[in-house]
């Protein structure tokens, strides 16, 4: 198991050497100029050209290349053109709250998903049946924008006043604090990988108020995050239902079932011992794709609800031609990919005991 | 063997990269202090370990000075002659000059000592901004919030709430329903289609904020058939500005009926109408020219919202079917913004939209950016237009600059260098518990706007860049900024009047090439720091002189102090 998690690991290089690479490429392929996009309609020529002189754009694609990867190998991911602030800083801030949105919403959807995926397959061609993969079909069907705005317009404007009011937008009330973990503990000499991880901390506002037992923080980061959680979730939970009733579905009908039943054991046990476990590994799979997804940024759901995760950001890069950050997240997105496959690869040697014989 | 070295190798390289990000900060290694800007007479601030004196040290004046007037720039010298009185001297008049320091956030006064500090850094001002301004920042949650809380200096009037929060949603239908949910006190940048919903709930209460500014279709006259005169005034009159308005602007918006807007004064002419609407005549012209109505032309812009653009995909439309209507075919080119202006300054659009709301109340910043020389996005100058723009710039009266901008009116018309749409208005919307609001085309006074709680809590759509305004052009950069610095002179509330703030008065000599400045007295920074001449000195200083030290700021740009004083800096290099 270590020399095949080993050996995984290894490939991470070439991985992140090719995104290295192509992202490099791809971005100074893309028609635009960064310059105009930040100073609008006030840019001219000539103050574009000084503009580009000063970040080194007036330089050959190789030259810029090489020049990328020397500070990548001492560490540096480099600025934004924006605002000149490290990419390491900005993945501080945002990949927290990407995190936190995704673990609740594969929460809500795994959890969910397979508990009507089971109920649907337990009940097959049956009305609940039925009703269950419909609802699913809307599920996947669903514009995110569409069901973020409606499901914010429900829960902020018609149940306003009631008990299930929520907020329609942004990461934390007005008047609720997210005070930086090194200022709480008066650590003021972290820098490197110390730096990077208690900054990590701290934009979570929901490790951070556990950390420091604000749970008013904790309460308040996950009131906002239930809608979009939901939101971004409803999707994937339709995916997880659709794919646990198929692969239950095929399971069941095996002798060993069968053989399970005949031996008198209790159907329930038979259910969740001998059939959802050989059924977990197309479902762990599917879990682990969306959950990569998920990590790399929901877009529209964090555009509508004003979230400062990984996508918004990088969408904004991507519009805004800023090169170093859309370089600095795309290394950081392959990474998360090839950490989830990882996780899910090792999650088949835990359910299933062929594998760890293999 | 091939596998155990590529093993090797990458363990190698995961080895080094480990070290490295453990070894190293990944942010910007701190930078040196820097030296006393060495292209002025700026003298270096004094060492920290210095001991005073037990008399006051004697106020010793800077001065930046331009060797002469033939660097490209309109800066020939600012001097602190005593402790509260600066000197601005200029190589050409500048009558303008209150109104351009009370126009955008760029011209926000620093603390000198405090950007010695930091050394004209934006990115360590944004960690802790000293200002002048009604309010100091308590907290920057990156991507979610900025918390004002009132600052303790300020030396204006009392502010009236106890903490303003400013958000931001780039999405207008997720700030109203934040707005309807009671989470935030005001939105920015209502969409038209928005306007009924509000109007019809009695807990919002809409503010239409009327900015000087336009929508214009650019033309580039050095490309057949727009070299021909009569071509371009045809398409002019084949537009429906009114209709084109009436569809899609929001209430107060209106069809332009000349280059400038009707708050420009001087610049615009009372009662002229211009080129009005007449497609039969547009058609006819055509025809007589021998227009190729069998060519298909590109009509481009970008899907950008602005308060002059509200709904640039439908107006894009509207404009390609009225042009249809006189047979005239008309391709539809949107394109990513990124492209989009880069490609329009470049020459390389023949038809497109783009728009301009003032820097500041004046026509000079109308005419003379659109209209005083060639260039490549719009082709040739009219050098009749040219030579009246220079006239008026050496006048003061405004009378007589008015009857000059009165030709240019009608010799606009005659050229049609562009053809401008509409001038729109855009709104802001409040919860109608909030009290006291007033809004001008310039600013908001938050500081004066009650709320039951004490808490101001505003929703715009786009998080500021940096708190360094000099260095920013954005609206959002500057709403923020608005609140924590201030300058010598701002626009009163409501109003585009400017009165002085952290100056007494400024007066300016006969021809307007002097203007002196006395100061506040008394006036000190959030950190404690009292404010005095050498403090806006320097600020003037790092904008004005590329080679200053302190001229860091967040992109180094300083695009304001070229674009409102003469389009070049001092030391600038050649491009």
């Amino acid at each position: 198991m270590i020399q095949f998690l080993t050996r995984r690991l290894f490939l991470v290089l070439p991985v992140l050497a090719g995104i290295l690479l192509v992202t490099f490429i791809i971005t100074r392929l893309v028609p635009g100029d960064p310059c105009y996009v930040m100073l609008g309609e006030k840019a001219t020529k000539a103050t574009c050209d000084e503009f580009k002189a000063r970040f080194g754009l007036d330089k050959s694609i190789p030259e810029q290349f090489g020049r990328y990867v020397f500070n990548i190998a001492q560490g540096d991911f480099g600025n934004s053109l924006k605002d000149r602030r490290p990419i390491t800083t900005i993945v501080g801030e945002r990949l927290p709250m990407t995190i936190e949105l995704t673990i609740l919403a594969m929460l809500f959807s795994s959890t969910f998903g397979i508990l009507l995926g089971v109920v649907s397959a337990l009940n097959r061609n049956s009305f609940i049946d039925t009703f269950t993969m419909l609802g699913a079909n809307i599920g996947v069907s669903m514009p995110v924008f569409w069901l973020g705005l409606l499901l914010a317009y429900l829960f902020a404007l018609v149940l306003k006043g009631t008990p299930l009011q929520l907020p329609p937008s942004g990461r934390l009330s007005a008047g609720v604090s997210l005070i930086p973990l090194a200022k709480t503990w008066g650590i003021t000499d972290a820098t490197g990988i110390k730096a990077f991880m208690l900054a990590m901390l701290s934009n979570s506002a929901i490790m951070n108020g556990l950390l420091t037992g604000n749970y008013t923080l904790v309460f308040d980061a996950l009131k906002h995050l239930i809608l979009p959680a939901v939101a971004v979730g409803t999707i994937s939970l339709a995916v997880i239902a659709r794919m646990t009733r198929s692969a239950l579905l095929e399971v069941l009908g095996q002798d060993y079932i069968r053989t399970a039943r005949a031996k008198g054991l209790e159907y329930g046990l038979v259910i969740r011992k001998h059939a959802l476990r050989n059924a977990l590994i197309p479902i762990v799979t599917v879990i682990g794709i969306q959950t990569g997804g998920l990590l790399s940024g929901a877009v529209l759901t964090e555009t509508i609800f004003s979230l400062p995760g990984v996508g918004s950001r990088m969408v904004e890069a991507i519009l805004g031609r800023d090169y170093p950050v859309v370089q600095g997240f795309s290394v950081v997105i392959a990474l998360i990919f090839v950490f989830t496959n990882l996780i899910v690869d090792a999650s088949y040697a835990y359910l299933d005991p062929r594998v760890r014989v293999k | 063997m091939k596998r155990s070295i590529y093993v090797l190798l990458s363990m190698l390289i995961l080895a080094s990269m480990l070290l490295a990000a453990c070894g190293t900060p990944a942010t910007e290694a701190p930078t040196a202090p820097p030296a006393a800007p060495a292209a002025t007479d700026v003298p270096a601030a004094p060492a920290a370990t210095e001991v005073p004196p037990t008399a006051a040290p004697a106020f010793v004046g800077d001065k930046l000075v331009a060797p002469d007037c033939n660097y490209g720039g309109n800066f020939k010298a600012i001097e602190a002659v005593d402790q509260f009185t600066v000197k601005f001297s200029f190589c050409a008049p500048d009558p303008a000059f209150l109104a351009k320091i009370a126009s955008v956030e760029a011209f926000d006064i620093y603390s000198k000592a405090n950007l010695t500090e930091i050394g004209g850094d934006a990115t360590k001002m944004n960690d802790a901004p000293v200002g002048t301004g009604p309010y100091i920042v308590k907290e920057w949650v990156r991507g979610d919030h900025i918390t004002f809380v009132p600052n303790p200096t300020y030396f204006g009037e009392k502010v009236a709430n106890t903490t303003f929060i400013m958000k931001w949603n780039k999405e207008a239908a997720a700030r109203l329903l934040d707005l309807q949910a009671g989470n935030v006190s005001g939105i920015a940048e209502v969409t038209s289609d928005d306007l009924a919903t509000i109007e019809a709930d009695a807990n919002l209460k809409l503010y239409p904020r009327h900015v000087n500014n336009f929508l214009y279709l650019g033309i580039n006259n050095s490309r057949a058939p727009f070299d021909n005169e009569k071509v371009r005034q045809a398409f002019a009159m084949a537009i429906n500005k009114q209709k084109i308005v009436d569809d899609f602007y929001a209430p107060g918006s209106v069809a332009a009926t000349q280059f400038v807007p009707a708050g420009v004064k001087p610049g615009f002419t009372e009662g002229y109408k211009g080129t009005t609407y007449d497609a039969a005549k547009a058609k006819q012209m055509l025809v007589d020219e021998k227009f190729d109505f069998n060519k298909t032309y590109t009509l481009s812009y970008a899907e950008r919202t602005r308060p002059y653009f509200p709904q640039p995909t439908k107006i894009a439309q509207a404009v390609q079917a009225q042009l249809a209507e006189i047979g005239i075919k008309v391709k539809l080119d949107m394109q990513d913004w990124a492209v989009y202006l880069p490609a329009s300054r470049e020459g390389k659009l023949d038809l497109f939209f783009l728009g301009w709301s003032e820097d500041f109340p004046d026509a000079t910043n109308w005419y003379d950016v659109f209209l005083a020389g060639s260039s490549p996005s719009f082709g040739n100058a009219f050098p009749d237009i040219v030579d009246l723009i220079k006239k008026a710039a050496t006048l003061s009266d405004s009378a007589e600059r008015q009857k000059i901008y009165d030709q240019i009116n009608v010799l606009y018309d005659q050229h049609v260098p562009t053809i401008i749409i509409a001038h729109g208005t855009t709104n802001l919307a409040f919860l109608s518990t909030v009290g006291n609001v007033v809004l001008g085309p310039y600013n908001e006074n938050f500081p004066q706007m009650t709320t039951a709680d004490g808490t101001l809590v505003f929703s715009q759509d786009g998080e500021p860049v940096s708190l360094m305004c000099a260095d920013e052009t954005d609206g959002s950069s500057f709403r923020a900024c608005n609140q924590i610095f201030s300058k010598l002179y701002r626009f009163d509330w409501g109003t585009a009047n400017p009165v002085p703030d952290l100056a007494e008065k400024c007066t300016g000599n006969a021809d307007a090439t002097e203007w002196t400045c006395t100061l506040k007295q008394g006036v000190s920074f959030s950190n404690g720091a009292a404010f005095d001449a050498n403090d806006v000195v320097a600020t003037f200083s790092a904008g004005l002189d590329y080679k200053n030290p302190l001229r860091k700021g967040n992109t180094g740009s300083y695009q304001y102090f070229k674009d409102l004083f003469g389009g070049k800096v001092l030391n600038e290099p050649a491009p």
